[in-house]
């Protein structure tokens, strides 16, 4: 079976935010990066399938020359293979923008199965895999919960809400899109890190002329606003109110 | 000597003496084909450390007095023989015969008190060893043990006899030359059954002691760049520990002290050494050390050091320990519980989870200024406790608030990392590497050169373990600088307490008096709980086992809150945020209400409580 593993580099969570002097987004000139922690459960699942069922995982991921740290760091977990589509100008792209040069990269390889992460840490728009899978012609399902490959096809458990789940099947090539928490992370390991360094991140050329389709307008912290409200009625509807404004209005349990 | 004699001597001397030659050339392979790992570093210490354990035995007294005096006086016999035995051998092979010199006589006649103490002291080892049996010593009593034993009296006995009865006879009759055959034959025979014994101790513990690292638990980095990953397989011991396996004379101190074998765990030290000692004469180079030990052992040492710290021979068991779990570790195969620190501890640099926030509001609200070498004396290091651990930071708190209440001018680092304490001792040293290194960096950048901490792993880990990446700072418990800032405080006592030492401080640091002091000073009086100062009984959080929460067999914690509980405090004064959580943890499950109070805290409360006094406080 032959796996693609989309990762995004993505701003330590932990980090201390600046907004950048054009207001669209934060300070990255001496940020600290890591991987995209969806796309790390990503990651995860695909060596998990290659260990069942053989096969290769490649890695592939698209920004400037910085985001092969997380590609290096894939190969150090146990990937076979980087693909690399660099470009400074995808460091700020679009989801369209991102699964256009993820597909340029993934096309050519005639992949069975490609896995993203359900979406990043830093945008959250969840939609580059969906994309992305309707760029490479294959299906696709999201939010999933477990893999199970069965006969040249897939069931897999997507969560719904409510604590529901689903199992849908799908054929074989597809690309799924990985809810955080489906397996435990395994860690890098000496022996992995020092095998990384002779594995291969081949350069991809981004697809020229893609024009965005989004662009951020304006980017700010949340503002804290502070806000009372009276509740009146007698103490009895007074109380029920109350509950009902802490439980469902500031949610605090 | 008739000539028939002199050359059935020659012949027996040749071939007792290559019996034990070609046992010991063996055991010289096995030792030169690890790699070379024996340093030579403070070689004052080291000759201090020989003078005081291996000439006055002082390890060997300390633990245990009176066995330890049996110990010293074989061990003095055995010197004063030495040149005896010598000049019995050139007279046995013809070389010389200087027994009816009159200073031989003097050195025989000075002999006799060092061959009572031998015999004083083998008759009360023999029965020590054969009939009362403790536990440490193990479940069989070895043959050679025993006959050792009966050779050494009959050395002895021979040697009396031919002081007292046949020296003075003109001419040998033949009950004196049956008498010195038995004694020269019985030494040669010594000498060949050394080898394959733990008498072997004899020859090489003085060597053993002096090439022990003067720092208990000296794991030194691995290099990346020559691919080194820990030891995985036999053939990957390095010299030293080969050494040890050789050296160990299974008196059972380390598995007495072991907290996990306390606890009903597999981990016994002494037999780890052994089956190394087993293995290299086995041949089993290619076997993986996990599979010649215990199943998990690996992963149920607390590197509490007690072990290598109580060895009387100079064995290092936490290399062997902690390089074991490194082989295991860089393979993917480290203990589950590990697998999810590994992450926190690569995605957040912080044994709980992310902590910069929380750690953020907590300097903030405690009104902590960011180090400036310009302005401040010393960085306080708050440690992964720091940023998230209520208690702790209470007793942080209770820290600035001396230091500030005497003067002293500190700061904190903006942002702190782990300092890889737990990668390192768990044996995840790409990890550790990774966090020493830019720590070290922040360090340097901030010309740090006093650091304060009330973390004992911080302790060991910043102090020690940073010396290998080029950083060298004064690093002090908080005890130790606290300690030395109320050197005039007096408060009549009016509690009493138990202290429990952290590992990390009372036996890595040394540091056992300070605390003491702290509270002799603020008015505790403190009942000593078993195990104590330099030699504690770990509380279970080390090595990583902090976040094991299916400990085999009882909990070393509770077994140490037992101890702790027995002295009939109601209060236990605590100076790590390990053994605190541990601890509390342990009481909670005793449905104890013990009162559990971090050093600084309980220093703290009584500075302010006494505030009010001019006469109290310092």
């Amino acid at each position: 079976m032959k796996i693609a593993v989309c990762l995004k580099q993505v701003i330590k969570r932990d980090s201390t935010l600046r907004v950048d002097d054009a207001r669209t987004w934060v300070r990255d000139a001496d940020a600290e990066f890591e991987m995209n922690e969806p796309d790390a459960y990503a990651l995860e699942e695909a060596l998990r399938l290659k260990e069942q069922h053989g096969g290769e995982v490649i890695v592939v991921s698209a920004g400037p020359a910085r985001v092969q740290t997380v590609l290096r760091e894939g190969l150090a977990r146990g990937a076979d293979r980087a693909l690399h589509v660099e470009s400074d100008a995808l460091a700020q792209a679009d989801a369209f923008a991102i699964a256009g040069a993820l597909a340029a990269a993934i096309g050519p390889e005639q992949v069975d199965l490609v896995l993203t992460g359900l979406q990043s840490d830093d945008q959250g728009f969840a939609q580059v895999g969906v994309v992305l899978a309707e760029k490479l012609g294959i299906a696709h399902a999201t939010i999933i919960m477990e893999v199970k490959v069965e006969g040249g096809a897939l069931r897999v458990k997507r969560e719904l809400e409510g604590g529901w789940f689903q199992w849908v099947g799908l054929p074989l090539p597809a690309l799924l899109t990985i809810q955080s928490g489906i397996n435990t992370l395994r860690y890098a390991t000496l022996k992995g890190i020092m095998a990384a360094k002779k594995k291969e991140i081949r350069r991809v050329d981004a697809p020229a002329g893609v024009a965005p389709r989004q662009k951020i307008v304006s980017l700010y912290f949340p503002e804290k606003t502070k806000q009372t409200r009276m509740i009146t009625g007698s103490p009895a509807d007074a109380a029920r109110e109350l509950v009902r404004v802490l439980r469902e209005d500031a949610r605090v349990f | 000597m008739s000539g028939i004699e002199v050359w059935l001597f020659r012949l027996v001397f040749v071939a007792l003496v290559g019996w034990f030659a070609s046992q010991m050339l063996t055991r010289y392979r096995l030792v030169m084909a690890g790699a070379n790992n024996l340093s030579l570093d403070d070689v004052p210490g080291r000759v201090q450390r020989l003078v005081t354990e291996v000439v006055f035995q002082s390890k060997v007294i300390k633990a245990k007095p009176i066995v330890g005096t049996a110990h010293l006086f074989v061990f003095w016999g055995f010197c004063a023989f030495g040149l005896y035995t010598f000049v019995g051998f050139l007279q046995g092979l013809g070389v010389v015969d200087l027994s009816r010199r009159a200073w031989f006589h003097a050195y025989q006649a000075a002999l006799v008190p060092f061959c009572l103490a031998v015999l004083a002291g083998i008759v009360f080892l023999m029965i020590r060893r054969g009939i009362a049996r403790p536990a440490a010593l193990g479940a069989t009593v070895s043959r050679e043990s025993i006959m050792i034993g009966f050779f050494i009296v009959t050395l002895m006995v021979t040697f009396l006899l031919e002081f007292f009865v046949f020296g003075h006879q003109a001419s040998p009759t033949v009950a004196a030359r049956v008498n010195w055959w038995v004694h020269m034959v019985l030494i040669l025979l010594f000498l060949g059954l050394i080898p394959n014994s733990k008498h072997l101790h004899l020859l090489v513990s003085p060597l053993t002691l002096f090439l022990k690292s003067p720092q208990l638990q000296s794991v030194p980095n691995l290099d990346f760049e020559k691919e080194e990953v820990g030891f995985e397989a036999l053939k990957d011991l390095p010299a030293k520990a080969r050494l040890d396996a050789f050296t160990c004379v299974e008196c059972g101190r380390c598995q007495e002290n072991c907290p996990a074998f306390a606890t009903g765990k597999l981990l016994n030290p002494k037999a780890l050494i052994l089956q190394n000692e087993a293995a290299l004469l086995g041949g089993k180079h290619d076997t993986k050390l996990v599979d010649l030990y215990d199943e998990n052992v690996l992963w149920q040492c607390t590197t509490c050091g007690a072990c290598e710290n109580q060895c009387p021979v100079g064995i290092e068991h936490t290399p062997v320990i902690i390089g074991a779990r490194r082989g295991l570790v860089s393979n993917g195969e480290a203990a589950e519980y590990l697998t999810k620190v590994y992450n926190t501890l690569e995605r957040h640099q912080n044994i709980w989870g992310p902590g910069n926030d929380s750690r953020q509001k907590f300097i903030t609200s405690a009104g902590i200024d960011i180090f400036d070498p310009a302005k401040h004396e010393y960085l306080v290091w708050l440690g992964c406790a720091g940023a998230l651990e209520a208690d702790f930071q209470r007793s942080l708190r209770a820290l600035f608030d001396i230091l500030r209440a005497k003067g002293v001018t500190f700061g904190v680092l903006a942002r702190e990392r782990c300092t890889g304490d737990v990668a390192k001792r768990s044996g995840n040293e790409f990890l550790f590497q990774e966090l020493a290194t830019q720590n070290v960096d922040d360090f340097k950048a901030k010309q740090v050169k006093k650091i304060v901490t009330s973390c004992p792993h911080c302790l060991k880990t910043i102090g020690h373990d940073y010396r290998h990446f080029g950083f060298e700072a004064e690093v002090l418990h908080s005890a130790t600088l606290v300690a030395r800032l109320t050197g005039g405080a007096h408060m009549a006592a009016d509690e009493t307490v138990t202290y429990h030492d952290p590992c990390y401080l009372g036996r890595y640091a040394g540091e056992h008096e300070a605390p003491r002091q702290l509270l002799a000073r603020f008015g505790a009086t403190v009942v000593e709980p078993e195990r104590n100062r330099d030699n504690p009984f770990c509380c279970g959080a080390g090595g990583g086992l902090l976040f094991e929460e299916h400990e085999p067999g009882k909990r070393i914690s509770e077994h140490r809150y037992e101890q702790l509980a027995a002295t009939g405090a109601s209060k236990v004064v605590v100076g790590c945020p390990f053994c605190s959580i541990m601890l509390k943890g342990a009481a909670a499950s005793a449905n104890a209400n013990t009162e559990f109070v971090d050093l600084m805290s309980y220093v703290d409360g009584k500075l302010k409580q006494a505030g009010a006094r001019p006469d109290a406080g310092a």
